[in-house]
């Protein structure tokens, strides 16, 4: 059951991660492409916010891996 | 001389690199352990491996016996604290053998090593460098040599891109050595983890975790008026709303370097099982499908692995980076100072 939960827990981690980075990464892009001289400081926001949707999907998937190893059962 | 000591560095590297993979079939033919052991290759250990063997640390424990007795015992190694027959191993943990318990366990582990390691290349680099720059090096003429360069590209970049533009003008450079000795010492801890015997030591909670309070503390104690004011009395809202954001605020102190340390430590962790599992691959398609279909798995998964290399290389410096500015963020969001008097005029303006 645990190891359902995890997989599942993962798949829509995953999704949502996806998401989120790919909407950062079409903003990016385009005010990139708009402003081609503030690629620089674009960059820099664009990691940024990535870093911080990743550390929630990261949070989620530590929580995955506990629930796939059993651990406190 | 220099010249001398990277070149012995590179063979050391290369020898090291190539005469692992000559010895880990050997390491594996005589242990019982199973082929796949994924949690085994990314805990903690009392031991160093390297590319011979593996180097036994020493346990330091703080204990107390039957009797309710504190004790402290230095022992060389897991099996000289077995064989003095003050503690017993249980399931491989250390237990005392007269039925006491382990008040504090303050033993060096493999994790620590390399934190240590990272930490002391760090250190060592810098000084050396900066003996350089005290020198006239880099001042007067141009940095010499790829390490000075390499050095300055990075210090640069931390002190301009990282410190600079985050906090406030007159503030940042005293933060800039806590940022670089970061950001270094979690590069190299990061790129250790590379090594195919090496542990990462950023892929243990306690390390990532440590190195986030560290920045917690700081962020707290150069927090300025306006940093609480924000905290506990959210200027420019009504009372009520106040209720209900000062608890978010407190909770959000301690949010920041909680998602911080979390960051670090599932990226590299990550990183760890997910090569293991690939290369992984191999054996569970061999075991079910016969060696003929594992052998042609194997020419998927090694090249996957390989790029996977890279990429590890590239997120190794990239965490280090984040965990800088993120830190960064946080100590400029607290060392703020908002121009209040200016505000104020304002509004009076316009009344």
């Amino acid at each position: 059951m645990g190891l359902l939960a995890a997989g599942i827990g993962a798949g829509i981690v995953a999704l949502g991660a996806g998401i989120g980075i790919g909407m950062i990464g079409k903003g990016a892009t385009e005010s990139i492409a708009r402003q081609p001289e503030a690629s620089g400081d674009i960059r820099g926001a664009m990691i940024l916010t990535a870093a911080f949707i990743e550390g929630v999907a990261l949070l989620g998937a530590v929580i995955c891996i506990i629930l796939a190893l059993g651990i406190g059962q | 001389m220099f010249q001398t000591i990277r070149r012995l560095f590179l063979t050391l590297l290369f020898l090291s690199i190539s005469t692992s993979h000559l010895f880990a079939a050997d390491a594996n033919a005589d242990s019982d352990e199973p082929i796949l052991d994924v949690m085994g290759t990314v805990a903690d250990h009392d031991y160093i491996k390297h590319p011979f063997g593996k180097i036994y640390l020493p346990r330091i424990i703080i204990w107390e016996d039957a009797q309710g007795t504190s004790q402290f015992n230095i022992f060389g190694s897991t099996k000289k604290a077995t064989e003095s027959g003050l503690f017993a191993d249980v399931n491989d943990v250390l237990a005392p053998a007269d039925g006491g318990h382990i008040t504090l366990d303050l033993s060096i582990t493999s994790h620590l090593i390399y934190f240590w390691a990272g930490m002391f290349l760090a250190v060592f680099w810098t000084l050396m460098m900066a003996r350089r720059y005290n020198a006239g090096i880099g001042k007067d003429v141009e940095p010499k040599g790829a390490l000075q360069n390499l050095f300055e590209v990075l210090f640069v970049f931390i002190r301009d891109d990282v410190a600079r533009s985050n906090i406030d003008a007159n503030k940042a450079d005293k933060y800039v050595p806590y940022f670089f000795t970061m950001f270094m010492g979690i590069a190299f801890m990061n790129l250790f983890g590379l090594f195919p015997w090496a542990a990462t030591a950023t892929a243990d909670l306690t390390v990532t975790a440590t190195l986030a309070i560290i920045t917690f503390v700081i962020t707290q104690f150069s927090g300025t008026k306006d940093y609480w004011g924000h905290i506990f009395w959210f200027p420019g809202v009504p009372t009520w709303v106040r209720a209900i954001l000062t608890p978010v605020e407190i909770l959000g102190i301690f949010t920041k370097p909680f998602a911080l340390a979390i960051r670090l430590f599932a990226n590299m962790l990550s990183g760890k099982i997910m090569i293991i599992a690939i290369l992984g691959l191999i054996f569970i398609f061999a075991d079910i499908f016969g060696s003929v279909v594992g052998v042609s798995v194997s020419a998927f998964s090694v090249t996957l692995t390989v790029v996977l290399y890279a990429l590890k290389v590239f997120v190794a410096l990239l965490q280090a980076y984040i965990f800088t500015l993120l830190s960064a963020v946080f100590i400029g969001m607290a060392a703020e100072e908002h121009d209040h008097a200016h505000n104020e005029h304002h509004t009076e303006h316009a009344h």
